[in-house]
């Protein structure tokens, strides 16, 4: 059993590094060392998943890394991993996202005001024709 | 003469019952009308005769008209019978009715009660159903302050949104060529680039708990070069070796789930956890960084 001191340090250390799982250019390094192969890490990323809870996730400052916990339980994502060409197209598209987000939600913003907006002018104008 | 048809039923039940001697009141009916036609046919043949033969049988005549007297109180007898048992079977009919109207009661009280239990028992699995979803909703209840902050804290610290004014960085081939020709005039233009990114940079891992565990050694297989950050002197962050990310202010309830799994095996839960493992693993892959090169 361990102590609440190991109990904390544990905390700290996976919630570190569960972060890092953000950085595709990290997870490109582990693929090329073949760590992404290796059943208990891919056990351990399944494990992991209790940073999805709320109680976990309100102490994580990097909510990329949940993203791309998701994408590495699937074989598939984790063998792609190895190529730098796939790191770097994920980097450039995380990049871009982030860059972009508000930009994005701003506008999607506008459309939904302007979905509403027809709903509100028909009885302004049913008013004026009984007049 | 109307003969009923329960009469002709009966026979066959009393014959199988081995009483033979119990007719029904229709044959015993036909058989005395036979009677009464043979006595009155011999009867009138006797008369025709004694017409025209003139024999002295005058004992016949008293008999078969006794017989005949006789026959007839029979057929009045077996009419009463037969009326009374008439009456019996209006009787019957009636009951009959009755009971077909209570048996149409009976299957619609049935119908109706099979329809009460089908709404009850959808009204109970909808009842049942809302209850889950109720219980479902108030587990996933987060207090809007919480929400609040936390949306704040990864919006603030641009981990979630790019600030403003962020413009990508330079190619990191080229910093290295710079930075080998170490031309000062130059620099300036390489580090235009915001280090800032949506991930922990190579910098950040290092100066975690993880980083210092394993002692890395200084080099830029991240991507980012630990000596143009500083150069650039866009050093914040560094300079206080705890960031954010890594939650100095864990509440003491908070830890993580006891894992009591060795991760070497498929299925979880049955040994006794070795920390060490665990431990190890997450070093093991900053650490093995160290055998590259």
């Amino acid at each position: 059993m361990e102590t609440e001191e190991q109990a904390r340090n544990r905390f700290q250390s996976e919630l570190e590094f569960v972060q890092c799982l953000a950085n595709p250019n990290y997870l490109n390094f582990l693929a090329q060392r073949g760590v992404l192969r290796e059943r208990p890490f891919i056990n351990y990323l399944k494990y992991l998943l209790y940073w999805k809870e709320p109680e976990y996730s309100k102490f994580l400052k990097y909510p990329h890394c949940l993203h791309m916990l998701e994408l590495l339980q699937y074989e598939h994502f984790r063998k792609e991993l190895v190529n730098a060409q796939c790191a770097k197209f994920i980097d450039e598209q995380q990049l871009l996202h982030w860059q972009h987000y508000s930009r994005k939600r701003t506008r999607l913003q506008q459309a939904l005001a302007e979905q509403q907006q027809p709903q509100q002018q028909p009885p302004p104008h049913g008013n004026a024709t009984t007049k | 003469m109307r003969l009923k048809h329960e009469e002709e039923e009966s026979l066959p039940v009393r014959a199988a019952m081995g009483t033979a001697a119990e007719k029904s009141t229709k044959e015993r009916l036909l058989s005395v009308l036979d009677d009464l036609e043979v006595l009155s046919r011999e009867l009138i043949e006797m008369l025709a005769l004694s017409r025209t033969q003139k024999l002295p049988q005058t004992g016949e005549d008293t008999q078969i008209l006794e017989l005949l007297v006789q026959r007839d109180r029979e057929f009045q007898e077996l009419m009463e019978v037969a009326q009374h048992q008439g009456k019996v079977h209006q009787e019957m009919q009636l009951l009959e009715k009755e009971v077909e109207k209570r048996d149409s009661d009976i299957q619609q009280l049935q119908k109706q009660l099979k329809e009460a239990e089908h709404i009850l028992a959808t009204a109970v699995y909808q009842a049942k159903e809302k209850l889950k979803s109720i219980e479902k909703a108030r587990k996933g209840s987060i207090s809007s302050e919480e929400i609040i902050k936390y949306a704040h804290r990864i919006s603030a610290s641009n981990a979630v949104c790019a600030p403003l004014n962020w413009v990508p960085g330079t190619n990191p081939l080229l910093l290295l060529l710079l930075l080998i020709c170490s031309s000062a005039s130059l620099t300036h233009l390489l580090f235009s680039g915001d280090p800032r990114r949506p991930y922990p940079t190579d910098l950040e891992m290092r100066s975690g708990m993880l980083g210092h565990m394993a002692n890395l050694p200084t080099n830029g297989v991240n991507g980012h070069l630990p000596g143009d950050a500083l150069a650039a002197g866009r050093l914040p962050d560094v300079l206080t070796p705890h960031y954010p990310w890594q939650s100095s202010d864990v509440s003491v309830g908070m830890l993580p789930p006891h894992h009591g799994n060795d991760f070497g095996l498929e299925p979880p839960g049955h040994n006794k956890e070795n920390e060490d493992d665990v431990e190890a693993m997450s070093t093991d892959s900053s650490s093995s960084s160290s055998d590259s090169d």
